[in-house]
Parts: structure tokens; sequence; C-alpha cells
């Protein structure tokens, strides 16, 4: 099979031209738009199952990859180079993610069609889902920061508009507004970032800065007392914080759910917010060289330990998912910080299938209750209950994605998340520092275990707590649109398809390398493998000898270590497993005693700790830290202060000033010629030159200020050169 | 007399004429002839650029033209274009077209008004178009003419103190490249070539000196000022600023546009045709100076807009900020930073002419423009809801003026960055600031005055009409163009910029 642009460009141009066509016809026909849209993302899923299945199955699978260029503009002039080029880059990592992003877009896409069929403007909806789509293909097919960079900032609009979709809702403008100056402030470091690389190395393609990292070259370079490396890292990491709302700039997320909820799984939980892990995993040797992986893993331990605390007290169906959404996201970038490459990327894959899965499935929930009163959907799950026999298929689905991301063996959370801590704890074992990471993240999961079965059972078990609501919940029935990506979705949660040892450790193991296909094929990317190496040009042709370089060589032992280090992983992996399952059968068991078995409640909790439970609610009061204090009290103020000196203080009295200053001038000059030159010098020559004289002098001295600034500087002219010429 | 450079400029002043003969009362006989001589003239720029050589840097000479003028004072009629003047030339056509058909509402005194905006048009032409520095400052100050009139009769409620306010300021200034041009007349022997700015350029003048109040003057670095302060003024730098907000705000909408999309960025036109070339080493000697000033630009900019709560004074600062990363790309001396620079004047004259024309559109049914009145209560509300095809368009027109990638003021922001970034480390990190608050105060902005509940005092308002739509479009497409291939506009300008750039580099 060889890969030309016919192939590749598809999947993200299919997406892009539903959004250009949709944007012209939704006026005319919502229901085209939608179908165009839904029809579009499928085909590219198709292009990308082929390319996946190539990459996966077939005969190339470790050491190919695809990268292709075009030139995009090109500066170069007088000898002066410059150009910019941008291109294509599939290896495995982005293959699979190729797969998720087009496959999870399909099946949201159809859920869509069911839950945003009555709303009024579900054309528009489509529309934008599908730029989004469309940009995030292409962020995944970038082969440079460049472009990453574009799409990502296509994406944040996106997410911006769709959050503030209602926009008769005040609270929508305000969310959508939060959401994209948070992640705007990550962006634009970000963007510091890519020009320190490009304007120190000249590129910014992926493949340049892993050669350019093994040649050396970023050696010794220094950009404000810091070396590159270490900066470039740390901006590009300050990307990830934003979009993936890491601490601290996590406050957007939450308020993010007031979009449409098939929009909060595709955007706010499956693909946007990892794509900035997805960023970090691609430049993960350059934050390896520039020595900032440990404060990495401390930022993801910290977000997943704070986040989930928060999740703890939320009553929002969407908000539990929303922390929880951080949270996951903190054991990625953790997974990122202790060198976990597969498992961070295997977690982003888990945790987008069942995390998409989840919020349609609260979406399923929310949209079959009403309150009568208001003719709102009702989120709140104090008012739900019960909902297990009204609702039983998206319960299973549901409950499925539950067992997945709260760490229970056989399911894919556990799988992944434990192949996090289990490196964190290996990494521990070496360096003090990954302690607090793994020690957050291990008592994360615990919580995240209890959050997960508390909202289960507030939702669907006990006796429904608002009748009015329950009554007029419809008994739920198998329906394409609805019910079938949910299925679909969970099915995948199972850890079989991910690794061929159901426990995630090797404890149990079926088969041999070929189950365990996503440790194989996501390696790390080893920079001295990419020494020696070309591009090629993007075109409608291709020569797959020319394209086939070795990208990375897979070694029998995980991470190439010595047997002793290799044994002291095994053990760190073990101890971590076991304190896994029971620290969230631990979790479980609590949510269960409290709220089925109710043998203690969760009222008399609250009010024994009522002061930390007031600083949960408030989310350890960031919110108001960044908004009061931060805007208000320091930007806002600065701002008016600023602005009323601009026009109050400095235009004011610093440039009409001057109107003044002429005045006081004109009327010297007036006094002067009134007294001096009129009384004196002129009555002495009589009526007639006193008249001419002083009319004259009046006309010259009348105030002009154009006029004052003509003499001036003639005369201030006429001796310069007088001078200059002598 | 076939040349295209004379038939742009001349042909609006036919237009102007034209007009002049046509009854008064004939209100729609005179918008079409003033339409119709834009459009020419924009036809016209078109075949201009059909006609341009991208590969050659510098003057092409198929284009120019050289007449003595006051031969006694070896003062020629000299026009010629480059790579740097051809993306303003485009630029100017387009937008005084569009201005047109946005003014078709003005009512009063519809004669003088088109006839005054005709002639704003020759006098930006002929400012974009001069080789002969007596012939470009002629034109800088035919310019003001119009300009005078056009804030001070049509103005809003302030309007005359706005007007003398635009006219002093910039007078002031061009006294100052005056002198300038008379001591290069005299430096340069007041012969044959002593007023081409080309003759002139190339930096003979850095080792002159000068002796002024009985000290010694390097000649280059004195006169490098008097040209700065002349064009920093129009562009506007920062201490020079505060005609800026005043003028945009009484400005009726078309002059905003002109203003903020054109006459802008003869200012920093001025430093690449005038100030870079002529004094290359006082230039590169005060480049830090002006990056600094470039970055307090940006920042001060920015920041002052946050805290507007008139839509047009907000967006007139937002101006002052962007004009800030013109003036910072500048200072790089660096291919990308030279080329971001002149991308970024072309772009920003589209997107601000976007967000200008769109605040006219809704003052015409409003006729407020407080995003909050002072009493506090909110002046729209709503609008997203309520007018659907100004919302669309607004959303366009915002994000490329806040340099959303995929619409135009991204690239030439990146580029300015990656351009100056080297060079000025620490300004570059402030300077992001700068992107940061200026997608802040757009975004809030739009917050308040698009989302929520439709405001009771806009239920009246109509959306946009097919005229406002169709001088809408070609802003839309060209921000959208431009920000996917910016390649077409680049390739015009790359040559000369190159040439500018390894003439500041020797």
């Amino acid at each position: 099979m060889e890969y030309t642009i016919f192939t590749i460009l598809p999947i993200f141009l299919l997406p892009f031209l539903a959004f250009v066509l949709g944007s012209f016809i939704v006026k005319r026909s919502e229901k085209l738009a939608m179908a165009i849209s839904t029809v579009s993302i499928f085909v590219s899923f198709l292009f990308s199952a082929k390319i996946f299945s190539d990459f996966i199955f077939s005969q190339f699978s470790k050491d190919y990859y695809i990268h292709k260029y075009f030139n995009w503009f090109d500066l170069s002039s007088q000898g002066l180079e410059f150009s910019v080029d941008l291109g294509i880059y599939i290896d495995n990592m982005a293959a699979v993610m190729l797969l998720m992003v087009t496959g999870v877009a399909t099946l949201i896409h159809v859920f869509s069609i069911w839950y945003m069929a009555d709303d009024k403007k579900y054309g528009k909806f489509f529309v934008y889902l599908s730029l989004f789509t469309s940009a995030m293909i292409g962020l995944v097919l970038s082969d440079n920061l460049l472009s990453l960079f574009i799409f990502w900032e296509i994406m944040g609009f996106c997410s911006y508009s769709l959050i503030g979709f209602y926009h008769e809702k005040e609270k929508a403008g305000e969310a959508s507004l939060k959401a994209f100056m948070t992640t705007r402030v990550g962006d634009v470091i970000f963007l510091l970032g890519i020009v320190a690389i490009w304007g120190v190395i000249g590129t910014v393609n992926y493949v340049d800065i892993y050669s350019a990292i093994a040649n050396g070259v970023f050696e010794g370079k220094m950009v404000l007392g810091i070396s590159l490396a270490t900066f470039a890292g740390f901006c590009i990491f300050a990307g990830t914080v934003g979009k993936s709302a890491q601490f601290p700039l996590q406050v957007w997320l939450p308020d993010a759910m007031m979009g449409p909820t098939p929009c909060s799984a595709l955007i706010h939980a499956a693909t946007m917010v990892a794509a900035g892990v997805y960023l970090s995993l691609r430049m993960y040797p350059l934050m390896e060289l520039g020595g900032i992986t440990p404060f990495i893993a401390c930022v993801g331990g910290l977000t997943a330990f704070g986040a989930a605390t928060i999740a703890l007290v939320q009553t929002d169906l969407k908000a539990v998912l929303a922390y929880s959404t951080i949270s996951q996201l903190g054991y990625m970038v953790l997974g990122v910080g202790v060198g976990a490459y597969n498992a961070a990327f295997m977690h982003l894959i888990t945790h987008a299938i069942f995390k998409a899965c989840l919020f349609l499935s609260a979406g399923s929930v929310i949209h079959s209750l009403h309150d009568h009163q208001t003719h709102d959907h009702v989120q709140e799950m104090p008012r739900m209950g019960g909902l297990k026999t009204k609702l039983p298929l998206t319960f299973l689905a549901m409950m499925a994605c539950t067992l997945a991301i709260s760490g229970v063996p056989l399911f894919s959370g556990f799988v992944s998340k434990d192949r996090i801590l289990g490196d964190a704890l290996y990494m521990a074992m070496t360096n003090k520092v990954y302690w607090v990471a793994y020690l957050l993240g291990a008592l994360g999961a615990g919580l995240t275990a209890f959050y997960m079965f508390r909202m289960m059972f507030l939702t669907f078990f006990g006796a429904p707590r608002d009748e009015d609501v329950y009554k007029h919940c419809h008994k739920e029935s198998l329906k394409w649109n609805r019910n079938v990506p949910l299925l679909l979705l969970s099915i995948f949660t199972l850890g079989i398809f991910f690794s061929g040892s159901p426990s995630g450790q090797g404890i149990v193991k079926f088969g041999g390398e070929k189950y365990e296909w996503f440790k194989v094929l996501m390696v790390k990317p080893i920079p001295k493998n990419f020494t020696t190496y070309s591009k090629e040009k993007l075109s409608t042709q291709d020569n797959r000898d020319k394209i086939l370089w070795p990208k990375s060589s897979y070694e029998s032992h995980d991470y190439g270590l010595n047997e002793e280090d290799e044994h002291r992983l095994h053990t760190a992996h073990i101890i971590s497993a076991i304190a896994s399952v029971v620290i969230a059968s631990i979790g479980i068991l609590i949510a269960f005693l409290m709220y089925i078995r109710q043998s203690f409640s969760s009222e008399r909790i609250i009010s024994r700790a009522a002061k930390f439970y007031k600083i949960l609610v408030n989310k350890y009061y960031m919110d108001h830290f960044y908004i009061k204090i931060v805007i208000r009290r320091g930007l806002l103020k600065f701002n008016r202060l600023l602005a009323n000196f601009d026009l109050g203080i400095y235009d004011r009295y610093a440039i009409d000033g001057w109107e003044h200053i002429s005045r006081y001038c004109y009327r010297i000059a007036d006094f002067f010629d009134r007294y001096a030159v009129d009384k004196i010098g002129v009555d002495g020559f009589g009526f007639v030159i006193k008249d001419v004289l002083n009319k004259g002098l009046r006309f010259l001295l009348a105030g002009k200020v154009q006029f004052y600034f003509i003499v001036l500087f003639l005369v201030l002219a006429f001796y310069m050169f007088r001078i200059s010429t002598a | 007399m076939y040349n295209l450079l004379n038939w742009i400029l001349w042909l609006p002043v036919i237009g102007m004429i034209g007009i002049c003969f046509i009854q008064k009362e004939k209100k729609d006989m005179i918008r079409y002839a003033a339409l119709l001589t834009t459009f020419l003239t924009f036809g016209l720029t078109i075949l201009l650029y059909l006609n341009f050589d991208n590969s050659v840097g510098g003057i092409q000479k198929s284009f120019s033209v050289t007449v003595p003028w006051i031969p006694q004072f070896n003062i020629y009629y000299r026009l010629g274009i480059d790579g740097i003047s051809l993306p303003m030339t485009l630029l100017t056509g387009l937008l005084f077209f569009l201005c047109i058909l946005s003014s078709w509402t003005v009512e009063k005194s519809v004669k003088a008004f088109f006839a005054l905006l005709l002639m704003l048009e020759s006098a930006v032409f002929g400012v974009f178009f001069a080789l002969d520095f007596f012939l470009f400052y002629v034109y800088w100050e035919v310019m003001l003419l119009p300009m005078f009139f056009l804030i001070g009769v049509w103005g809003g409620e302030n309007k005359e103190y706005a007007a003398v306010k635009f006219f002093l300021y910039t007078f002031f200034g061009s006294l100052l490249m005056l002198v300038g041009i008379i001591a290069l007349y005299y430096a340069a022997g007041k012969g044959d070539n002593a007023f081409n700015i080309l003759a002139l350029s190339g930096g003979r003048w850095s080792d002159l000196s000068i002796s002024l109040f009985g000290t010694e003057w390097a000649f280059d670095k004195l006169f490098f000022w008097l040209m700065f302060i002349g064009f920093a003024i129009k562009v506007p730098v920062f201490p020079f600023h505060t005609w800026l907000p005043h003028a945009h705000v009484q400005a009726p909408t078309a002059v905003s546009v002109i203003l903020a999309g054109v006459l802008l960025k003869m200012g920093t036109y001025g430093f690449l045709r005038i100030a870079y070339p002529i004094f290359p080493q006082a230039s590169v000697y005060y480049a830090d100076f002006v990056a600094l000033l470039g970055l307090i630009n940006v920042l001060y900019g920015a920041f002052c807009a946050m805290a507007q709560t008139d839509v047009k004074r907000l967006i007139a600062y937002s101006s002052i900020s962007h004009m800030g990363f013109v003036m910072m790309g500048l200072s790089a001396m660096t291919p990308q930073g030279m080329n971001g620079a002149v991308l970024q004047m072309f772009n920003h004259g589209t997107s601000t002419a976007m967000m200008f024309l769109l605040v006219g559109i809704l003052y015409e049914r409003s006729h407020h423009r407080w995003i909050i009145r002072p009493d506090g209560s909110k002046g729209f509300g709503g609008i997203a809801s309520h007018l659907p095809k100004f919302t669309l368009i607004f959303i366009i027109g915002m994000f490329a003026s806040l340099g959303l990638p995929g619409l135009s003021g991204f690239i030439s922001e990146a580029l300015i960055f990656l351009g100056i970034f080297e060079k000025y480390t620490a300004f570059t990190v402030m300077a992001a600031l700068g992107l940061l608050i200026g997608a802040a105060y757009l975004l809030w902005m739009y917050k308040r005055m698009f989302f929520g509940e439709v405001n009771p005092d806009i239920k009246g308002y109509k959306d946009m009409n097919k005229r406002e739509i169709f001088y809408m479009l070609p802003l839309c497409v060209a921000v959208i163009f431009f920000g996917i291939f910016p390649a077409p506009l680049l390739n015009i300008m790359k040559a000369s910029v190159g040439q500018l750039v390894t003439l500041l580099d020797r």
C-alpha cells in the first residue's frame, strides 16, 4: 500500500469541506448540514481505519512512518534564507490517535443527531463540530509545531463557540470567555516556546527538533539566562497546562460544561483537552533534555489529586465528569512526567473512549429528565435516583465506563492508569521528588473510585428523590442514534483491546508481544534515530522505498534497562497494581456504604468537616482569586487607571496644555503690542501706522498654534542651514 | 501617457472634478459616480498587481515616471512602486471602494463628502507612489486637508476639537519632516537628485556632522529623529498617540476606516521608504529604542483598550496596540520581522477596517456606541440572538483582529515575534502579554455586547442589508484567504524587503 495525498488528505479535508459546505447551506437546510457533517466524518473514519490497520497490523508495523511536506511560504531573497514548510507526519502514535479521533467523533456525531434534534440551531452545531473535528485531525497529522499551533487555536475557537452555543444565556458568555482566555494564557506562552525553537534552530518540525537534540544543537544555547531546552520545554508544557486544564489553569474546564453535552464529550473530554497531552508526548525528548520532567510529574499529580477532591462534593452530573476529566488528564501528564510514554498515551486513548461514553450517557440521562416548572433539563444528582430501571441501556454503558475509570481490573482504565502509577512508583524509588507525584496519584485513584460510584449510586440506584422528574422520564428503548454509540464505546472499555494482560501488570498474561501491541508500537522517540534524515515533498505519487526510515527500535526490555532495574520496575508495577486495587476497592466500598447501605450519611461528614467542605465547594478559591483579585482588583483597576491617565492627564495637560501656553504667549504679546508698541511707539507715529501695525500683529499672534509651529521651524531650519552650509 | 501609476493617482481626481459638476440634489448620481471612480481605481490597482514582477526587488522600472516639475529647485514628479508600496496600494484601492459603499447613508452635504473622499484617495496614493521627497511632502500635507474637513464637518458630537487636534499633531510632525527634507536637500548639494528619495538612500550621510547651538551633531542621527517623530505621530507611536482616540471616535465610519486602515500605515511606510533607507546606520543605532517604543505601544494600547466603554475608542486603542507590533517588527531588521511588519500593515488594514465598518453599521441603528453606558447599564446585549448575520461577520473580524491562526492577523504577528525573538528576547516575552490582553478586551467586549438576553433597546434593529453584506464580504474573504495562504502577499514584498534588510545589515 502506498500513501499519496489522495489517501491521507481526505481524512482532514472531508470534515473541513463539510464545514465549508455546511456553513453555506445551514440556513437553507439544517438537516442537510447535519447529514453532510456526519457522513464526512464517517468516511474520514474509514480512511483512518485503513491507515491504522496498515500501521498496526500489517507488514510495516514498527519502523514505518509517513512524512511529506509542502512549502507554505518562502521569504528567501537577497541570500537570506527563510521558508516555512508544513507537512504530514504519521507514525504509530498518530495512526492510533487518528483512529480514536475519527471513531469517537463519528459516534458523537451520531449521538448528536438524537441529542440535538429538538434544538433550533442543530445545523449550526454540526457545522462547528465539523470544523472542530477537521482541526483536531489536522493537529494529529501535523509534522511541526507551527501547524499544530494553528489547529490548536482553531480548536480553541470551536470550543469557545460551542461553550457559548446558547448565547442567550449570560452564563454561557462568561464560561466561553473564561475558557478561551484561560487557555490563551497557556497558548501565548506556547507560542513563545515555538518562536524560541524556531528562532534558534531554524525549524519547528518534530523530526528536525529530534535530530537537533541528537546533534547537540541545543547545547549551550541560552534564552533569558536559562537553557533553551528548558525555556522551550517549559513554554510548550504551558500550552499543555492550558489546553489540558492542568493546575493552575484548570479553572476553565468545569465552566465549559455550559455547552451542549455532545460537545463536552468530544471537545472537553475525548479530543481537544487530550491534545495537550499529545503535544507533551510529541515533545517528550525536549522536556527530558530541558530537565523539567519532575516538574511535569508534580503538576500532573497535583491536578489528578486536587480535581478528584473537588469532584467529591459536586452535585451536578456534568460537573463531576468535568472534574474527573481534569483529574484523568492529570494522570496522563503525570505519566509524561515519569517517562511512562506509552502508558500515558494509552491512558489518553482509553480515557477518550470511556470519558466520551460517560458524557454521552450523562447526556442521555439529562435529556430524559425534565423540570416542568422551568422547562429545563435536570442535571442535579440530588433530583435523580432510581433511574436504573428507566434507562437500562444508558446504565449499562455508564457502569462499564465507571468501572474503567475507577481502575477495576479487566477494564481499560486499570491497564493504563496503573502502568502510569507503576512507573511513577519506580521513578519514586530512584528519585525522591517523584514520591509526591506517585502518592498524589495513588490517593487520587481512590478518590476517583469513590466519586464515580457516588455518581452512579446517586443517579441510578436507590429511590427516586424527585418523584415528578422521575415520573416524566420515559422508559428507554434501543435507538440506533442514542444507544448504539454508547454501547459501542462501552465495549471498548474492556482492557483486552489494549493489552494482553488484563490486569495490566503482566501478572496474568495472554499471548506474547502481539497482544501487547500498544506497548510494542508506542515507543519514546529516540533522538539519535533521527540524526540522518530527509524529508519528502508532498506529491500525488510516492516511492515507498524512499520513505522507509528507521523510526525507532523496540528493545525487548521495556526501557533498555539492566536486569536489576528491570526487576525493580517489575516489582514496582506489581506493588502499585495491588495498591491500586486495594485503594479503588476501599473507595468503592465507602461509596457503597454511604449511598446504598447508608451506614453513615454524607451530611454528617459534611457538618463535621464544614470548613474543608466549604473549601472544596469553592474549588480552593481559585476562581475567586483569579476573577476577583487578579482580574477585577489588579488588571481592570490598572487598566482604568492607565486609560484615565492617558486621556485625563497626559492628553489633557501634556498635549492640550500647549494650547494654554500659547494663550499665555498670546497675552504677553498682546500686552506688549498694546502698551509697549501701541501706546508708546506707535502713537508717536500717528493713527494710520498704528492701526496697520496693530492689526497685523494681532493677526500674527492670534493664538494659532500651527502658525507658531511654522514660524518656529522655519526659523530653526533657516539657522541650521546657514550653519551647515557655512 | 499610458502609465498605470498616473492613472491610479489621477483617476480619483478626475472623479472628484466630475462630482463637482453634478447638481447637489442628485445625491444618488454623486454616490454612483464616486463608486464608479473608486471601483475603476481598485480595478487598476489589481491590474498593477497583475503586471508586477515579484522576483525583482526595489522600484520597478516599468512603472516609474519622472517628469520635471519645478526644475529651478530640481523638484521632479517622480512616481514608482515596489513590493512594499504595492500591498498598501491594493489595500487603499480596496478600502476606498468599500468606504464609498459604506457611506451610502451619509445625507449631509453628499457632494462635498464624496469629493473630499476622492481627493483623500488620490493623496494617499500619492504618498505611496512618490519618490521625490518634495512630492512626498506635498501629498503628505494635501492628505490633511480632506481629513480635517471630513472629521470636522461630518464627525460626531466633539468633531471640531478632534479635527483641530488631528491637524495640529500631524502638522507638527510634518514640519519636523520638512526640516529634514530641506537639510537633506542642502546636504546633497542642491543638485539634480537632491529630492530624489532613491538617490538619497543607501546610507551616504553617516560621516556627516552638523554644528548646531555650538555643539557637533551627527547628521544622520539628528535627522533620523526629526523624520522619526514625523512618522511616529502618524503611526502613532506612544508619546504621540493621543490624537488617535479622539479622531477615531469623532470621525464618520468611512473616515475611521481609512484612518485606521490606510493612514496609520503611512507612518510605518515612511520608515520603510524614507527613514530606514536614507539613514540606515542611525536606524540600526536606535533600533533598540524603537523596539522599546513598539513594546510600549503594544502594552499601553492593549491596557487602555481594556478599560474603554466606547466600542470605537476600544478599537482605536487596539489599533495603537497592533501598530506597536509593526514597530517591533521594523526594529528587528531581519527578513522575518520586516516581512511580518509589512504583512501586519496589510492585515491590520483589513481586520481593523472590518471592525470599524461593523461598528459603523451598528451605530447607524443604535446612534450610540456604549458597551456599558455611563450609568452602568449595558448599551447592547443579546445581539447574537437578534442579529445573526451581523454576529457572524463580527466574529470573523474580531478573531482576525485578535490573531486567531487561520485568519490573517496570526501569521504576521508570528513572523514579527520570530523576527525579534533573538535580538529582543525580553521584549518578545513582554509583547506576548499584548497578545493575551488583545484577546481579552475584544472577547470581553463581545461578551458584553452579544451574549445574554436581548436588550429591549436593540429589538428594533434590522440585520445587515444586502449592501452592507456586499461590502463586508471582500474583507471577510481577504482575512480568511490571507490567513490560510499568506504566500501571494509575501511574494510581492519579500524581494523589496530583502533589499532593505541587506541595506540595514551592512
